[in-house]
């Protein structure tokens, strides 16, 4: 077919518009507001990649299914390569010990790069890494680079002055998506790179879903509809890990996303309950903790959900016991180690608790908060913004992405090698809302004990006795 | 006899191994007296702020979580102690003999002790899961449905499934203790009880269970020790929860200091549960030495 020169330019302009909207939309901004690209498409959710130039297939407001640009959008500048590295050593501190292979291979290229320079892995699991990363890191200048978990972790280290200011790096400016630096920004200084984009939404096994013909649940109705569907069919709906506080209060998430008219009552609510001047009795509160009985008894969750944890979960859901695993893209992981078949067959949807017009239709979280030692030398700090730098870089990011199963904040990234990755980046196309679960800075004394009422409740136990309990709780922690 | 220059020298001896328990030991411990009389959050840059002995009394009076931990810690070690005593002592009754046989199921009941904590908490968790363990699936095999509970997610049973399995990990270990015990009492007495005609179980009551009275009181001492320390496998099996059912004080200082950075609290915790060990072994050893008919 012939295309006539000014058909070309007329596209290649298109594309040029599409192209500079894609780069100043943020990943939370809503499909609503973005532009439309036009073009009809028939398959909701199908897209071309998760880069900045990659488009997905979303409804408008009218309903119809149109091309959009996905939303890992860019930074809107050209991003920067990587810093040269000073010879000398230094230790990279996280928690993530499934991606030290992925790191090594990292770091090898890295090392290569820059002659004489050695980065060395001290790998926690993230339980200890919560508890004591700070006072050990604090202690050993050598820890040069380090992570941390958003919101409470990120708040202590920033709170004892362990966190250097990276605002004006080049690569922070131009190579990382600018919105997903949020959780790393305080008082407009950039303090970190959250490395890695989330997307705290429950997983589907999309094989099964069209097998029997069930459609995906997009209000509360739908939902507990759904659960009762499944589970006469003999299949547990939601395979939640209720015994496993970190990703059964995953949920907590969706639940906290559509519990208010906006994110500013989201937000003063949880200062409230933070600060002690509201407790777990409050309307919208037991609001949402009566869904959790709601979802119980409509049969959502798998048979002594108080035991189930999750090591058993992402199995059950990988050998079709289960239809959903509520957690998040971090578990597709799991799931796929638990039965290579699934792969590719893993979709996301997200979890509306509402039956009104959603405020949010998914989550999204920053976090794997990559951040320079303050009390490193000068020349290690040098090495440790080097070595962020060059994670920075489109291919190193799509390295890690493909070889970990997870998004990072990283702009230009092709995930497109990963089956699974381009599965879930559906998500992409909804108005997400950065994880609110992670607005609850004070993890022991409030959050804990909140998640653990919201667990038992979900497993049958009385709302107004929990919650008054779980009250009385938190009262007396935050008095100590 | 020791001359007064070999006394110099042998206290000159002794100077490395003090400073390494003075440094590790001794000066933690007792700075944590005073830590205990403070309020710090941990952050370096902010100062202690004195508060006296308000840790300890907001603990015994307004603190629920504590003292639900400290009742939770007391089932634990009551459960505990007599069972794997009891246990302990049985075993190694008909086990003390050296034979083949008895060598042999003396190794496999010591066999727990040389796992990890967490290799015993991660192995049990399987063993309990109310959907696929194998002892609920044993429950059901053998037509009795209703025992097939959900032990590590009911805060009705968590904390005896845990005392299962901490009397499984060490009854092993305790049972060594008084193999060794029961070989050190003489042969003659049991042919003298023997003689007078005494039955199996009046041998026991009367030879067996005074003279290993000095082991019992080992055996229940370092039992009770352990139940306190039994962290590892809180952690592993069940975090505390549900509900705080599990939680005891180990777990809860953990908590406290490394999740709530309230650093003196926990200090003032751990001083009470020194207190608290240091009188329960106290009044054990008491009550063990009264049944032994010493003053």
């Amino acid at each position: 077919m012939k295309v006539s020169k000014s058909a070309k330019a007329f596209k290649l302009l298109v594309a040029g518009a599409f192209a500079l909207s894609a780069t100043i939309v943020p990943i939370s901004g809503a499909i609503a507001n973005t532009p439309n690209l036009g073009a009809k498409c028939t398959d909701e959710g199908m897209n071309t990649g998760t880069t900045s130039r990659s488009l997905i297939c979303v409804k408008n407001d009218r309903g119809e299914l149109r091309w959009a640009r996905v939303k890992l959008s860019s930074s809107g500048k050209s991003p920067v390569s990587a810093s040269r590295s000073p010879a000398g050593s230094i230790e990279f501190h996280h928690w993530r010990g499934e991606d030290k292979t992925v790191f090594d291979a990292i770091i090898a290229k890295f090392e290569a790069a820059n002659p004489g320079v050695k980065v060395t892995q001290v790998i926690k699991d993230s339980t200890s890494y919560q508890a004591t990363a700070l006072t050990t890191i604090r202690s050993n200048p050598k820890a040069a680079v380090f992570t941390t978990f958003r919101g409470g972790q990120f708040n202590d280290f920033f709170k004892a002055n362990m966190v250097t200011d990276i605002t004006n790096q080049r690569f922070v400016t131009n190579n990382v998506i600018q919105s997903a630096l949020a959780p790393a920004t305080v008082a407009g200084k950039v303090y970190g790179i959250p490395y890695h984009s989330l997307f705290n939404n429950p997983l589907y096994n999309a094989d099964m879903f069209a097998k029997k013909g069930w459609k995906v649940p997009k209000n509360w109705t739908q939902l507990l509809a759904f659960c009762k569907t499944a589970k006469a069919d003999g299949i547990i709906p939601f395979a939640w890990p209720a015994a496993t506080r970190g990703n059964a209060g995953q949920i907590l998430n969706s639940f906290l996303m559509n519990s208010a008219p906006d994110l500013a009552t989201i937000e003063q609510r949880v200062i409230d309950i933070e600060s002690g001047k509201a407790d777990l009795n409050s309307a919208w509160f037991k609001d949402m903790a009566n869904k959790y009985k709601q979802m119980n008894d409509a049969g959502c969750f798998p048979n002594n959900v108080t035991g189930y944890n999750d090591s058993v979960a992402p199995v059950d859901f990988a050998t079709g016991k289960a239809a959903i695993y509520p957690t998040g893209s971090f578990g597709i992981s799991s799931v796929t180690k638990a039965n290579p078949d699934m792969k590719g067959k893993i979709k996301m949807f997200g979890m509306i608790t509402t039956d009104d017009k959603p405020l949010y239709e998914g989550i999204t979280n920053n976090t794997f908060i990559l951040s320079v030692n303050p009390k490193s030398t000068s020349r290690d700090q040098q090495i440790a913004r080097a070595f962020i730098s060059y994670l920075a870089q489109a291919s190193v990011a799509r390295e890690y992405a493909v070889g970990t199963s997870q998004h990072t904040s990283i702009v230009n990234v092709d995930y497109s090698a990963n089956v699974d990755l381009l599965n879930v980046s559906d998500i992409m196309g909804k108005k997400l809302l950065l994880a609110p679960r992670f607005l609850f800075l004070n993890v022991a004394q409030v959050r804990d004990p909140m998640e653990d009422a919201l667990i038992a409740i979900g497993g049958g136990a009385d709302v107004n006795k929990t919650l008054t309990d779980t009250s009385a709780k938190i009262k007396q922690n935050l008095g100590k | 006899m020791i001359r007064r220059g070999e006394s110099k020298v042998l206290l000159l001896m002794a100077l490395p191994a003090f400073s390494i328990y003075a440094v590790l030991y001794l000066y933690p411990a007792l700075s944590n007296l005073l830590w205990a009389t403070r309020r710090w959050d941990g952050n370096p840059e902010s100062e202690p702020e004195t508060v006296g002995f308000r840790n300890f009394t907001y603990m015994f009076s307004n603190d629920d979580v504590f003292i639900q931990s400290l009742g939770n810690n007391f089932r634990f070690m009551l459960l505990v102690v007599i069972f794997q005593t009891g246990f302990s002592l049985l075993f190694a009754t008909y086990l003390t003999k050296n034979t083949r046989t008895t060598i042999f199921l003396r190794t496999l009941y010591f066999f727990p002790t040389i796992l990890s904590s967490v290799s015993v908490g991660l192995i049990w968790l399987a063993l309990y899961d109310p959907n696929y363990g194998f002892i609920n699936a044993s429950f059901k095999a053998l037509g009795f449905e209703s025992l097939a509970l959900n032990w590590l997610g009911d805060s009705r049973y968590a904390l005896y499934a845990l005392a299962v399995t901490q009397v499984w990990f060490h009854t092993g270990q305790m049972m060594v203790i008084y193999v060794a015990g029961l070989q050190q009492i003489p042969q003659e007495l049991y042919e003298a009880a023997q003689v007078d005609g005494a039955s199996r179980w009046q041998q026991f009551k009367h030879v067996t269970w005074p003279m290993v009275l000095p082991t019992t009181a080992v055996v229940v001492a370092y039992t009770t020790i352990q139940t306190f320390r039994a962290f590892d496998l809180v952690y592993t099996m069940t975090n505390g929860g549900p509900l705080n059912s599990t939680e005891i004080i180990v777990t809860l200082i953990y908590r406290n200091a490394f999740f709530g950075y309230q650093y003196g609290y926990a200090a003032a915790q751990t001083v009470v549960l020194v207190v608290v060990v240091l009188s329960i072994t106290w009044l054990q050893r008491r009550t063990l030495r009264l049944d032994y008919g010493v003053k």
